[in-house]
């Protein structure tokens, strides 16, 4: 198993959209952050009771949310560490060197898990910088800033990391890049909000909110911002869903569609 | 057909762990269609063995179901007496050069092939060695999408000779390569070959494969119609010999004396049809006539080729499925 994680590792280090999609991360997150927190038009009306004020705690919370973008990004390193396989055919190679199938996806699972991460890892240090560098030019203080980084980073981290398994998961199962993209970005943004608006309390079960869930493992009920009351599992409970999303949709995929004959 | 059930090997017993691939009973349906059916043959070491066959034939769907990556739908194929699945160490056991795609673009060669060789604990030594052996080792740091199909293909090589496998199955290897790439994998091949382990290549290009291959297994229409060593399989086909000679009368009547029917098509020029240059050799060695060139027709395997395949019912499935694989 330590050889094929080894193998896994050197394909996506050597993938430039792995570094292309962390770097994203560490963009993405820093400018929504930037956006979050200085937008223009916060400041009056029905903007100044639901956005806090400059350099407060629940302000930071709100701009370090940004990171959360790195779980997309996860879900994507995920999808791609498999179907970038049978996009490009590799997958003819990498079962010539592990003829079981099963045992390449559970590679790909560990390592993809560790790539999601690392994703977190690289908005959250783009998030760190914003923050100092905010507590630098005089808003709020740095003891408040690292207490709301310290809320929001853990979760974050652990949500962009089973994010990836459940993009493993979801490439598995479909095998076709598009597609899976497509399904895996899409459900989360589209379709799962409208179940969740029409059935809240079954909606807690979904990825995103399993996602979400586990972005509460430190950070106060404020953390989902705006939204007033949501049905959220507890951390762990979001946690075991997404794993249980990437593990199921793997073996699945395993018994039917990676089954199937390379030609 | 003389060559076909009776030249395969009876005593392999599977038990043993001897170099071997046996293939037993092997069946492919692509839905509706059969891709390939009931093949039974061995392939024994020391030699090249040539799998020929016209495009469509069930080639590359046979060595893909050697290799694991495509399923029988009954039969087995087996390496050494077990599945390819079932090897220990499968790259060590086995190289497989099946096709020149199979490479992510952004990746160098030398990313690549590490990515393979972690797998079974290969070195980073080796990688540099295989790249060396093909030729690529100016060339690995560059990224295979600006690679040519040439390179490709000998990427694909190295590859298969990162665990100096026993065994190696290449599925159309000249594809792509210029004249010295073909002559040097030819060399290679016999050379591996040489070293008392199996080299499987399949071709549909005869005139190639003439020169490569000592043995061959002829497949048409998913059934094996020829098996045995070229020599032998060419010995039953009548070509035709053309010699220059100073002396073209005498060796005419030579050969008429011998019952071999021959004519002087212009001056110094004979052209003996119906026989081969092994009988016609002899003949003039034997009467001391001086030769200055001496060709046969390149076309008896080809005859040999079309009279095998032929007569095995293409019409049911000519061009479909067999090489979608391919």
């Amino acid at each position: 198993m330590i050889r094929l994680l080894r193998a896994e590792m050197v394909k996506v280090r050597s993938l430039w959209s792995t570094w292309v999609l962390i770097g994203a991360g560490a963009l993405l997150a820093s400018g929504f952050g930037t956006l979050i927190g200085f937008a223009p038009h916060r400041r009056r009306g029905l903007s100044a009771i639901l956005f806090p004020p400059h350099g407060t705690a629940a302000w930071f919370d709100d701009l370090f949310s940004a990171m959360s973008i790195a779980q997309t990004l996860a879900l994507v390193i995920g999808v791609l560490a498999i179907t970038t396989e049978y996009r490009h055919k590799t997958v003819t190679s990498t079962y010539l060197a592990e003829p079981h199938r099963g045992r390449v996806v559970e590679a790909k699972l560990v390592v993809s898990a560790g790539w999601g991460a690392a994703t977190a890892v690289a908005a959250g240090a783009a998030c760190l910088v914003l923050g100092f560098s905010v507590v630098a030019a005089g808003i709020g203080t740095s003891n408040v800033m690292l207490t709301e980084f310290r809320h929001v980073f853990p979760g974050v981290f652990l949500a962009a990391m089973l994010f990836a398994v459940y993009g493993v998961g979801l490439g598995a199962l479909l095998r076709n890049q598009v597609l899976a993209l497509v399904v895996g970005i899409g459900f989360t943004a589209i379709i799962e909000p409208i179940i969740v608006g029409i059935f809240p309390t079954q909606g807690e079960y979904l990825p995103g909110q399993a996602a979400q869930a586990l972005e509460s493992v430190t950070a106060s009920a404020r953390n989902f911002g705006s939204s007033g009351i949501t049905h959220l599992l507890p951390w762990w409970g979001g946690g075991l869903m997404l794993i249980t999303y990437g593990v199921v949709f793997s073996i699945a995929g395993s018994l039917t569609t990676m089954r199937a004959d390379i030609s | 057909m003389a060559v076909n059930a009776e030249s395969q090997v009876p005593a392999a017993t599977p038990a043993t762990s001897s170099l071997a691939i046996e293939v037993r009973g092997l069946t492919k349906h692509f839905g509706s269609v059969l891709a390939v059916d009931h093949l039974d043959f061995s392939v024994q070491p020391g030699s090249v063995t040539g799998f020929l066959g016209p495009n469509g034939a069930g080639k590359t769907t046979t060595l893909r179901m050697l290799v694991g990556l495509v399923t029988p739908s009954s039969g087995e194929a087996l390496v050494n007496g077990v599945a390819y699945r079932d090897l220990d160490d499968p790259l060590r056991t086995v190289g497989a050069v099946l096709e020149a795609t199979g490479f992510h673009p952004s990746r160098t060669a030398r990313q690549h092939l590490r990515s393979v060789a972690r797998v079974a604990d290969i070195p980073d030594a080796r990688v540099a060695e295989v790249l060396e052996m093909v030729g690529l080792a100016g060339d690995g740091d560059r990224r295979v999408g600006g690679y040519s199909l040439g390179m490709r293909q000998r990427l694909q090589l190295a590859q298969a000779l990162l665990g100096e496998p026993e065994v190696l199955i290449l599925d159309e290897p000249a594809n792509g390569l210029d004249p010295q790439g073909i002559a040097w994998i030819r060399n290679f091949l016999r050379w591996y070959a040489s070293l008392g382990r199996i080299v499987l290549v399949s071709s549909h290009l005869l005139a190639e494969a003439a020169q490569t291959v000592d043995d061959v297994l002829v497949l048409a229409s998913g059934h094996i119609v020829g098996q045995g060593p070229l020599q032998s399989l060419l010995s039953g086909v009548t070509g035709s010999v053309r010699v220059r000679t100073p002396e073209a009368d005498r060796l005419v009547d030579v050969l008429a004396a011998a019952g071999i029917a021959a004519s002087q098509d212009s001056p110094g020029l004979v052209v003996a049809t119906g026989t081969s240059a092994e009988v016609v050799g002899p003949i003039m060695a034997e009467h001391r006539i001086v030769v200055h060139e001496m060709t046969t027709s390149g076309e008896s395997l080809e005859q040999l080729f079309f009279a095998m395949t032929e007569g095995s019912g293409l019409g049911g499935f000519s061009a479909t499925p067999g090489d979608a694989t391919s």
